[in-house]
């Protein structure tokens, strides 16, 4: 069968003539042709919108210093994949280390990922001790999320996720704070929150941070924030991110109110 | 097509290797070429700025940091940092759509829903404007003229004074090497099924 023209193919594919008797006939027939001009046309619609893609802005120029940052941050510790090899081949498991102690997570219905975590986290032996007893609901909340890119894209050419972070947070200006208020919220390998913060509004107290887990509205604080634009926090070692996932920031009273004032200033979500 | 004539070769492109090989100075020049595509994919599909500005940052740390992964024989730099980026934008609304519904539960107040356009066209279309901005003078301009300006090959040839027979070798050819980008690069590689004409 002779194919059609690739001339006209194009012709066809950029709407300027319409297929003749034949040339139909042809296009019914024969999927080689029609595969060609299904391509052919939705290249030709795509050239179409690629009007003004030439001459779009350059990106602002605290993006690139935000990335040299993180990747300074990143470049200070062993990477997940170079972890993820010692994992192959240390039998050390994190089950046996954490027997005893008091941080295991109990998450009603993370099991599946508490197992993943688990066995990932063998590769964790030579970390602290505070890390091999405490780091798994951490570790869990973080690797869950990336398993399920893995599932929907097997073929996904993602890296592996940045080894500092375990997970990560932009943090936005929340109700009727300010837009020019923002933040970044890190979980750190090492069991601490990084917290960024700025242009937030002067309050009349403090401002405090929390972990709200979104499904329950349970919320718990993890410290207050000085003046400085970042803040390294402590989270308690069982704490179990898969749930508690919005990190907030509230303007607080020193009005004897232990609770969340309702003031949300900033807030976001952590995703690994 | 017999003894097509020889293109210039694009000038020699170490972008991507040194890139791979941990060059640092790579990292600001893949940001500089291609940190406004990024910043587009994510403006488009994210409403707010910070979020694009975010994600567009955290494409190109996971980029740089899981650069062996990356291999330049199975497609483009920048086709790779926009699968990285689209992947990034679709978890950041996902993320949205979880704080929204805590916004809502707890002061009663919605977030602006993220909107925007199908990511897959996004990306297919950054594709091929990077493969349109690659081609030879002659075949980008005539495709524009094509594309933008809707005229027919008989309106390039008399506008351009170019004959109608060489119109047509440049368009024929600036198309397939669309197309051959697109199969490589584009968001869903390889050629739709036929009969889903603007279904993606």
């Amino acid at each position: 069968m002779q194919h059609l023209d690739h001339d006209r193919l194009v012709f066809l594919a950029l709407g300027e003539t319409e297929a003749d008797n034949g040339e139909s006939t042809h296009l019914d027939n024969c999927a080689h042709c029609r595969v060609e001009l299904q391509a052919l046309r939705q290249v030709a619609g795509l050239g179409v919108e690629t009007q003004g893609l030439a001459d779009l802005p350059d990106p602002p120029e605290h993006i690139w210093q935000g990335i040299v940052a993180e990747v300074r941050a990143a470049e200070a510790v062993p990477s997940l994949t170079e972890a993820r090899r010692q994992q192959a081949t240390e039998p050390v498991t994190i089950v046996q280390r954490s027997n005893g102690s008091a941080a295991k997570p109990h998450t009603p219905g993370a099991s599946g990922a508490e197992s993943g975590g688990r066995s990932r986290a063998r590769r964790r032996g030579g970390w602290s001790r505070w890390a091999a007893s405490t780091v798994a609901a951490v570790a869990a909340a973080a690797i869950g999320v990336v398993g399920t890119v893995s599932v929907l894209r097997p073929d996904d050419p993602e890296p592996a996720p940045t080894p500092a972070v375990l997970a990560s947070a932009p943090l936005a200006a929340f109700g009727s704070t300010p837009k020019a208020a923002q933040g970044d919220a890190r979980i750190l390998q090492n069991g601490q929150l990084h917290l960024h913060v700025a242009n937030l509004p002067r309050v009349p107290g403090y401002y405090e941070v929390w972990l709200i887990n979104p499904t329950t509205m349970q919320m718990f604080s993890v410290g207050t924030l000085g003046g400085d634009a970042d803040a390294l926090l402590p989270l308690p070692p069982n704490v179990d991110l898969k749930s508690y996932s919005v990190v907030d920031v509230s303007a607080e009273q020193y009005d004897n109110k232990p609770a969340h004032s309702g003031d949300s200033l900033l807030r976001g979500t952590l995703t690994g | 097509m017999t003894a097509p004539r020889q293109e210039p070769d694009p000038p020699v492109d170490d972008l991507a290797p040194r890139f791979c090989a941990g060059d640092e100075a790579a990292l600001r020049e893949a940001y500089d070429r291609y940190g406004r595509a990024v910043l587009h994919l994510a403006t488009s599909m994210l409403a707010n700025r910070s979020d694009a500005e975010d994600v567009t940052q955290a494409t190109f740390v996971a980029a740089w940091l899981g650069r062996g992964t990356f291999d330049p024989a199975k497609g483009s730099l920048i086709g790779w940092l926009l699968g990285i980026g689209r992947r990034k934008v679709i978890d950041r609304m996902r993320a949205s759509a979880r704080e929204t519904r805590v916004v809502e539960t707890v002061r009663q107040l919605a977030e602006p829903a993220p909107t925007g356009p199908d990511p897959d066209r996004v990306v297919d279309r950054l594709v091929i404007a990077d493969e349109l901005a690659r081609l030879p003078d002659d075949q980008r301009r005539m495709l524009e003229l094509a594309f933008y300006d809707d005229l027919t090959h008989q309106q390039i040839a008399t506008v351009t004074g170019v004959p109608l027979g060489t119109v047509k070798s440049h368009i024929r050819r600036g198309m397939a090497s669309l197309k051959r980008r697109w199969e490589v690069d584009g968001a869903a590689p390889g050629p739709r099924p036929a009969g889903l004409s603007g279904a993606r």
